[in-house]
Formats: structure tokens, C-alpha cells, sequence
């Protein structure tokens, strides 16, 4: 078809534009390109603080000696590291969104040594076991046959307490993603919890100095079929808090549970 | 228009108007990538697919909320009718940035588990009784389907193939889906966004594409009457080469052209994708639509040789200096002698 004099009337297929039209839709061009990147700028720009939690691969495999709590989730309790004080206590998980609850059971109380990468932010330690049969395995007899061996830390109740905070999978909080919180992320919270990764309380205010407490049901056993419902979103919940070595752990009772 | 369906035929227009979508895509996502963390006081940086997720999944809302404001700007100001020639690149374009977005989401937050990818999809959250943690995934999810439907069936052979009416309604899922993008986006990433940059971005881009549909329609209204022949106004207030657009009621209307003396009545709506035929002109005698470019002769509703679409006439009469058109359509291509301008 020709291509007549349209008077400023724009026909796709015809390869003139109107003179009238130029103008106008090369700033329209340069209004949407400027504007996109305008907004990608001010999106991106204004992003939250993920905070500081990473994996620490620059710190190398870490060889840690404890006692193995297995209940409500595996946590190591150090009495020989390089890097950590007697007492601290480590949080397990396994590799990707997986727990080590099976390896852990079987060496419940046990002296044991766990190799790994560390997870850490703030006060939060988690050691992502390495997989095979050498991530978790009974230490070696002490040499003095009449040494007692050392046990879980006896729990120290702190009471009754109605907090404010969010529930977390104790991964993905402590770094292995960033951020590794909120509601974007709850799915991802809620896959690490049924694969066994340790839940994680992390509160508004604090409780004898920490902010965050493993999470336990009102029995101290396992809780995470009944929190998923109330992942990665403010929550208020009540429930026991005792101490065990440096870790708080907070037995929740999740018929409390309340989204705010 | 064609009677090939050729894949895409290009022409100068389509080149320019795909150049500068590309640019303002790939402008988008430098940006975010690459020189807006620059400017982050963050402990530490966001993770990388984190932020790519984000990236594509801000870019996808915007680019769609721009295609949903075109149709009502072309209606207000006829020079944004450009815009609208080449819009289903723009649509096909947003679905692969809303892919990759997907693609990303699963490559992270669903994958390192025990549970198949797409099986956590649909099983990690299933919390529906609730507001706050709803599974936000869904609204996405569903966006990305109408997306794909409408990018997989946006070549003229689907619209042939389902017919008009058919084809219609099925872009028009992509007001559902947009609303779907809306609420994905309230459940989720704005739930955790502490700035209200992109809040005040998502929420002005959704106002502005109700406003400007709004203000369309309002200006779209015209005076219904219930009688046969429906008062189109006198001759003269047409200009030559251009159409007076008449309300039928209901989503009705015919377009009434007036060219060489004469006036003819066509359906307002092209027979390709319902462009508006009576904001287009006379071109080589042809009734032009706006949109594509599609021609129609004003006497018959056909399409000239070798082409064959064809779309509804209405019979007109004078009563006194003024114009009317009856409100029953004759079967498309029904050819109608035109109305001799006194």
C-alpha cells in the first residue's frame, strides 16, 4: 500500500514517520529508558540491611569437640576448639535445607567431634556439617580412664515470658541467605524447618542479654509442625526460657501464638 | 496486516520500538545489579540471586504497568497511539523478565532441599486461612501463566485460529493478572521493605493505571438513546478523512466516516484486535485503523485484495441537516451505499 501524506497520522507498517510525531516519541524514548533506570536506582538503593550473618568459608573447615545435645534439635556444646570458648554452644544443620537429627541421635550426650563450615551472625554460631560419615562421630576415649566425662549443661530456667519477634530457620538466619528473614523468604524459612534445620526465635527485646533462643516445644522436644504456620512474620508467643550454657532456649507453647 | 503468518514482520517501526524496549530493560537491570548497591550502606550485600529475583520481579510490575497505561493514554492523546503498534513485543518481553524472576525464586528459595523444586512451590507455605503469610507465590504464580498464555497466543495465526471475540477475552485475563502481581507483591516483598520506595512505586503505578483507565471511560461515554436510528450530528462536524464515533449502548459503537462527499457507518471495532477504526483515517480511500494499520473500505467493510478481513456496517439516513445510524449492524461485509453529503 502507499504511503500517502497522512497528516501526522501514524501507520505501523509504513516506515515514515509523521514529522509531527518524531519529536514526541523520541522524548517519549527517553522518558521511559531515564525512568526505568530512575526506579531501579531508587528500588535498589533502598534495599533493607540483610545484616551480618555469612558463611564463614574464609575461616576453613572447623574441627569442634562437644557434647551432642540431639533434642529439640542438634546442638553442640564445645569443650574443645580452637576458635570457641568451653560452653558455647553450636547449633547443627546439615547440608542445603537439611538437619542432622538422624546422625545426631544416636550420639545424644555423647562427646563427639563435628567438622564443618560455620554459619555466624552476632552471637548465633551454626556449623553446617560436612556430609559423609566424618561430619559427626564419637570422640575418642579420653586417655585417663578415670576422668568423668563431660555432660549437656544443666538447664536454668528463667521464667515465664510472652515475647515479640519472628520465627527463623536458624540457617538461613544465621547467614545462608541474606537476608535470610521475612516474608519473601518464608517459604524458603519453612522448607529448611521440615528438612530438619533448628528453629530460631528472634525477639524484639532481649532476655538475659540475647536476642535470639532456639526454639523448643513446652516439652523440650521438637516443635516445627506446629510454627508453620507463623513463620517469618512478627508474632507474639509465650512461653519457658531456660538457659543452656550460653544458649537460650525458649519452649514455646504454640497455642499462644498470635500474628501481630 | 497480512495473509501470511509470517513470525514477525518487521519493518522500521518495530526495530525502534523493540531497540528502545531493550534499552530500558537492560538499563533497569544494570541499574539495580550493578550500580545501585554501589550506594548501599549495607553490613553486608544482599545475596546475588536475591537481588537478581528482586531486580527482574520490580522490572516485570513496571514494564506491565506501563503496558496497561498505553491503551488509555492512545485514547486521550491520540499522539501515544504509536506506542500501542508494537505492544505485544512489549507484553511477550515482560513475560520472559517475569520468567527469569521465577527462575530465579526457584534456583534459591526452593531449591538446596529435599523436596522437588516444584513440589515446595505448592507445598513450603499453606497457609490460606490468613492474611499476613498468605502464600503470596500463588498471585505470581497465576500472573505468570495469563503472561505466558497471552505471549504464546499473541501472534495473529491465534487470533485467527480462536476467533476475535475468543482471543479478546483472553487478554483480557491480563487485568486479573495484574492484579494478581499487585497482591503478590503486597504479601510479600512490601511486607518486609522498610523503605517506602518501591511501596509508593508499586502504588503509584497501580493508581495510575486505574486513573487513566478511569478517565477513558469517562471520556469514551456518550449519550445513549434507545431508539432505532441513534443521531450521529450534522455533516460538517466531521472533517474530512475522519470518522465521529457514535455510542450504541453498551459496548457498542459504530464509527461514521466522512470522505469525498460521502459518509459511510463501520463498526468501531477492527476486526484484528478491536482497534478503534473511528480514531484512524482515510488512507488511500481505505477506513485505517490506528493501532495496526489495518484498512477497510467504508462502503462494504472489506478489506481490499489480497486481505479479508471484514467487519459490520450500518445503514445511514439524513433527517434535516442531521445524520443518523441505525442501531442494528449488517452482517460484516454487507456493502451499504454511501450517504451523499447535500
Amino acid at each position: 500500500m502507499s504511503d500517502p501524506d497522512r497528516g501526522g497520522f501514524f501507520i505501523g507498517w509504513s516506515n515514515k514517520l509523521p514529522d509531527r510525531l518524531g519529536l514526541f516519541l523520541v522524548q517519549a524514548a527517553a522518558v521511559l529508558v531515564a525512568g526505568l533506570a530512575g526506579a531501579a536506582f531508587a528500588i535498589g538503593v533502598t534495599q533493607n540491611d540483610p545484616g551480618d550473618g555469612a558463611f564463614r568459608f574464609d575461616l576453613g573447615r572447623q574441627t569442634i569437640t562437644g557434647v551432642l545435645q540431639a533434642e529439640p534439635y542438634p546442638v553442640l556444646h564445645v569443650t574443645e576448639s580452637e576458635r570457641y570458648p568451653a560452653g558455647h554452644a553450636i547449633m547443627l544443620s546439615g547440608q542445603g535445607k537439611r538437619g542432622v537429627q538422624d546422625r545426631a541421635a544416636p550420639l545424644d550426650g555423647q562427646l563427639v567431634v563435628a567438622s564443618g563450615v560455620i554459619l555466624t551472625r552476632g552471637p548465633l554460631d551454626m556449623l553446617q556439617v560436612r556430609g559423609g560419615d566424618q561430619g559427626l562421630i564419637a570422640a575418642e576415649a579420653a586417655p585417663d580412664a578415670n576422668a568423668v566425662p563431660p555432660g549437656v549443661p544443666v538447664p536454668v530456667p528463667l521464667g515465664r515470658w510472652r515475647l515479640t519477634g519472628e520465627i527463623c530457620d536458624g540457617k538461613c538466619y544465621a547467614g545462608a541467605m541474606r537476608p535470610g528473614q521475612g516474608l519473601s523468604h518464608r517459604a524458603c524459612a519453612n522448607l529448611c524447618l521440615t528438612g530438619g534445620v533448628p528453629p530460631v526465635f528472634v525477639a524484639t527485646d532481649t532476655v538475659d542479654g540475647q536476642a535470639f533462643f532456639l526454639i523448643a516445644g513446652p516439652d523440650g522436644g521438637p516443635v516445627t509442625d506446629r510454627i508453620l504456620d507463623h513463620t517469618a512474620m512478627l508474632v507474639e508467643v509465650e512461653g519457658q526460657i531456660e538457659r543452656r550454657g550460653d544458649l537460650l532456649v525458649f519452649r514455646i507453647d504454640p497455642a499462644t501464638l498470635e500474628v501481630l | 496486516m497480512s495473509v501470511l503468518y509470517t513470525p514477525v514482520q518487521w519493518n522500521r517501526n518495530k526495530f525502534l520500538y523493540d531497540g528502545v524496549l531493550l534499552a530500558g530493560v537492560v538499563a533497569y537491570i544494570l541499574v539495580f545489579l550493578q550500580v545501585a548497591p554501589l550506594f548501599v550502606d549495607a553490613t553486608r550485600p544482599v545475596d546475588g540471586a536475591i537481588l537478581r529475583m528482586r531486580a527482574f520481579g520490580t522490572c516485570a510490575f513496571l514494564m506491565l504497568t506501563l503496558i496497561l497505561c498505553i491503551g488509555p493514554l492512545a485514547r486521550l492523546d491520540r499522539r501515544f497511539l504509536p506506542l500501542l503498534y508494537n505492544r505485544r513485543h512489549f507484553g511477550v518481553l515482560t513475560c520472559v523478565v517475569a520468567a527469569t524472576h521465577a527462575l530465579q525464586v526457584l534456583g534459591w528459595y526452593y531449591a538446596f532441599s529435599p523436596t522437588p523444586r516444584l513440589e515446595a512451590l505448592l507445598s513450603a507455605n499453606t497457609s490460606f486461612g490468613q492474611v499476613l503469610g498468605f502464600p503470596f507465590e500463588v498471585f505470581g504464580i497465576f500472573a505468570l501463566l495469563v503472561l505466558t498464555l497471552m505471549a504464546v497466543t499473541s501472534h495473529d495465526f491465534w487470533l485467527s485460529f480462536l476467533t476475535a471475540p475468543v482471543w479478546k477475552a483472553l487478554h483480557l485475563l491480563v487485568y486479573p493478572a495484574y492484579a494478581a502481581v499487585v497482591a503478590h507483591m503486597a504479601l510479600g516483598y512490601l511486607q518486609d521493605a522498610k523503605n517506602p520506595a518501591f511501596a509508593l512505586l508499586a502504588g503509584g503505578g497501580a493508581l495510575t493505571v486505574a486513573g487513566l483507565h478511569l478517565a477513558a471511560r469517562r471520556r469514551d461515554r456518550a449519550a445513549r438513546g434507545a431508539a432505532d436510528w441513534v443521531t450521529v450530528g450534522r455533516p460538517a462536524e466531521i472533517a474530512d478523512g475522519r470518522a465521529r464515533i457514535v455510542s450504541l449502548g453498551g459496548d457498542e459503537r459504530v464509527a461514521v466516516f466522512r470522505y469525498d462527499g460521502r459518509l459511510s457507518a463501520v463498526s468501531n471495532a477492527c476486526a484484528h484486535q478491536n482497534g478503534p477504526l473511528g480514531e484512524g483515517r482515510i488512507v488511500d480511500g481505505c477506513i485505517t485503523c490506528p493501532w495496526h494499520g489495518f484498512q477497510y473500505r467504508p462502503a462494504d467493510g472489506c478489506s481490499p485484495a489480497p486481505f479479508t478481513e471484514r467487519i459490520p456496517t450500518y445503514r445511514l439516513k439524513l433527517d434535516g441537516d442531521t445524520v443518523l445510524v441505525h442501531r442494528t449492524a449488517n452482517p460484516p461485509g454487507t456493502p451499504v451505499e454511501p450517504l451523499a453529503i447535500p
